[in-house]
């Protein structure tokens, strides 16, 4: 009894929440826009580097989120594999021997590692980048694992440590030099933006890889933990 | 030079995050040390420059309001680096001795901690609503991250509960985000401020105002959302729980408190004001209650955190159609309870850690004797005490006596109940770890001594607490800092 009431109550909670935000979404769509943000980003596309606004608006315009933003993943790894304490992730018992699977990935995998480069190179004039490249670069790592193929890179060493830090350290780099020649943070120096652009998302990719592929492999293994401070130990 | 200041402050803890990722434990504190003089040295400049030349706006990137990023460097902005710079290189100079350097998964702190502080510059300083959103993300997985590292059971559970909240809580934020970018065109604070002034405002974006202040206010654990803090902050390792309660919830709050100054008088209504008003006050009275009757030592200062919390949510009933100068009396008084706050509670996690890690038991009777053993933290813990008591010279008292002036200025003297009502709770739940430290029990003779640095720095936090009383005319002169120049959003 209780517990119908309880659902009554949070599907009307939810009704009432929908209707509020439609009529919400309703009043301000009916209002005519006052931002002029995307003729001002038109009129500075040529400034940027790149042709694709998107692109150029997380590259270039507010690149400062994006680097935070990639911030954000590189904690999510290192909380990840902050959690895993063995020193192997190589399970025997994981792999499998499935002479289909394995046939399949030789097709497979070639393919969407030129898909991942096609997706980052895309990037420039179209939809793509770093983020969706780094994506199917990490499903390809996924499909690799899952077929059984070693991947010794992915212990939690220094390797992979390098291997999360690298995009981020690169972007960072590209975002304090400019600070040397006395302009702000962040602003790439003058017909830089191209090649510092592509660099960046180059390594971006295979640190986003690195990243979604070390959360997919290092799931917690064994149960090592602290004590809760002042517990006897 | 400010050019310089400003991307040393931007650069170090990103940098210094990358650094300790390479690193092991040990070598990590090495390197932190080197990274806390920085940013320390680079938080005390901006904060001279400001003092002496007023705030500015700063384009990240060479790009403009609307369609870059632009950081605004006001005083209150600045005094919010400092103290954080102040409390986080305590927090990490504590933990570079209490953490068990020992444990291989304990290097991951380092760059957690260094992602936690530059997540909170990001905050302080934001001019954009969706930078902000970033912002508060780095610090939320950052702190989650933290909460969790090498933890057992209750710890995962604990962090999960708190991702699960923090991540609503942004959800809801970034829901409001959305409303405001669709009805004015611009996630700069200013350039919406500066539309606000020029039209009148529709009935719209009035949700997105509540939908922000909703979800940060989950994110800050206003009662009744508090839920998830007590346990995530009494279990995570006690420098860990210092930072989340010191500076972390104080991040999503300072937003919610922007927010509300810059739009809530056009967007928001006196019943709202006084709704949030009322949840503090609820907070304020719970949280004592509950914290009187926890067993658990850190569970007393995690509970206290809730109802300090409350204090801070009256800044939306006592600023909201007011006269100005009643209203900047609340801002001050706001802005001083944040740092007291801070200063405090960080000083006495850190000495409860002491404690515990004294006695060998997290339970408050086990506190025992332990004034003969370990005076010193436990007159830290103390002296931090005072200033949540509120009781002068401590930057507590400062902070209620100006929150007094103004409820009772603006004639909602119910406020001031309890204002009151809290100091007298308060009391109540620390006294009550006082008296268990001075009872005697014969057995008990077995402590182990803490060293020294880890007895110090809890010291020198309260004193800060305490001395904050005294030079509060100097901090809230430079809070009120005109802009040098208004930038042009």
């Amino acid at each position: 009894m209780i517990r119908a009431l309880r659902t009554c109550f949070i599907a009307l909670a939810c009704i009432a929440f929908s209707a509020v935000l439609g009529a919400s979404i309703w009043v301000i769509a009916g209002d005519p826009g006052q931002g002029n943000l995307s003729q001002l980003l038109s009129e500075n596309m040529s400034r940027s580097g790149v042709e694709h606004p998107v692109t150029a608006v997380l590259l270039n315009f507010r690149s400062y989120d994006t680097l935070l933003e990639i911030g954000v993943l590189v904690i999510a790894g290192i909380a990840g594999i902050s959690m895993s304490k063995t020193t192997s992730l190589e399970d025997p018992e994981l792999r499998t021997s499935d002479p289909l699977l394995y046939a399949l990935q030789r097709w497979f995998i070639p393919l969407m590692l030129v898909l991942a480069g096609y997706l980052l190179w895309a990037g420039a004039d179209r939809p793509g980048g770093a983020f969706q490249a780094g994506a199917v670069l990490a499903a390809t790592g996924v499909l690799m694992r899952l077929g059984g193929i070693p991947m010794e890179f992915l212990r939690p060493g220094l390797l992979l440590r390098l291997g999360l830090a690298l995009g981020f350290s690169v972007f960072l780099l590209a975002a304090v030099v400019s600070v040397i020649g006395g302009d702000a943070f962040l602003a790439y120096p003058p017909g830089m933006a191209k090649p510092l652009i592509l660099v960046i998302e180059s390594v971006l990719t295979l640190s986003i890889a690195m990243v979604l592929l070390a959360l997919f492999v290092s799931a917690p293994v064994n149960d090592a933990e602290d004590p809760e401070e002042g517990d006897p130990s | 030079m400010t050019l310089w200041l400003m991307a040393g402050l931007l650069f170090t803890p990103l940098a210094w995050a990358v650094l300790t990722l390479l690193t092991d434990f040990v070598w990590g504190r090495r390197v932190t040390w080197v990274g806390i003089l920085v940013q320390v040295f680079v938080s005390l400049g901006l904060w001279l420059t400001v003092a002496q030349n007023g705030g500015f706006y700063y384009d990240l990137g060479g790009w403009g309001a609307p369609l870059g990023i632009e950081l605004r460097v006001d005083g209150l902005a600045v005094t919010f680096v400092l103290l954080t710079a102040a409390v986080a290189s305590a927090c990490g100079l504590h933990a570079g001795v209490y953490i068990d350097r020992h444990k291989s998964w304990h290097r991951y702190f380092w760059p957690l901690f260094w992602f936690l502080w530059s997540g909170l510059n990001a905050v302080w300083l934001g001019g954009d609503l969706f930078n902000l959103y970033v912002g508060l993300e780095l610090i939320s997985l950052s702190a989650v991250g933290l909460v969790a590292l090498g933890g057992n059971a209750n710890a995962l559970r604990a962090s999960i509960r708190y991702l699960l909240a923090a991540l609503l809580g942004s959800l809801a934020y970034l829901l409001g985000v959305a409303l405001i970018y669709g009805q004015f065109g611009t996630l700069s604070i200013a350039g919406v401020v500066l539309w606000l002034d020029s039209h009148s405002a529709s009935a719209g974006p009035g949700l997105a105002l509540a939908l922000m202040v909703t979800g940060l206010a989950l994110k800050t654990a206003l009662f009744p959302l508090h839920r998830w803090l007590p346990p995530a902050h009494g279990i995570a390792k006690s420098p860990v729980s210092a930072l989340l309660s010191a500076l972390v919830v104080k991040a999503s709050f300072y937003i919610a408190a922007r927010l509300w100054l810059a739009f809530g008088e056009s967007l928001g209504n006196q019943a709202a004001a006084q709704a949030v008003g009322f949840m503090g006050s609820a907070a304020v009275i719970w949280g004592s209650w509950l914290a009187c009757k926890q067993v658990q030592l850190k569970q007393v200062v995690a509970y206290s955190s809730v109802a300090q919390i409350g204090y801070l949510f009256l800044l939306f009933p006592l600023t909201y159609s007011v006269s100005d100068s009643i209203s900047l009396q609340a801002q001050q008084g706001i802005t001083l309870q944040v740092i007291s706050h801070a200063l405090a509670k960080a000083a006495m996690f850190l000495a409860a850690g002491n404690l515990i890690l004294s006695v060998g038991s997290s339970r408050v009777d086990a506190l025992a004797g332990v004034s003969r053993f370990l005076p010193f933290s436990l007159f830290s813990f103390g002296l931090a005490g005072v200033s949540l008591m509120s009781l002068p010279p401590s930057g507590g008292f400062a902070a209620k006596w100006l929150l007094l002036q103004a409820s009772l200025g603006s004639g909602q003297w119910w406020w001031a109940l309890v204002l009151l009502a809290g100091g007298l709770l308060s009391a109540a739940y620390l006294f009550r770890i006082y008296r268990a430290s001075f009872a005697e029990i014969p057995e008990t003779d077995q402590f182990f001594h803490p060293s020294k640095s880890l007895e110090v720095i809890p010291m020198v936090l309260a004193l800060m607490a305490l001395g904050l009383g005294f030079v509060s005319e100097q901090v809230l002169s430079v809070m009120a800092l005109p802009f040098a120049e208004e930038g042009a959003p």
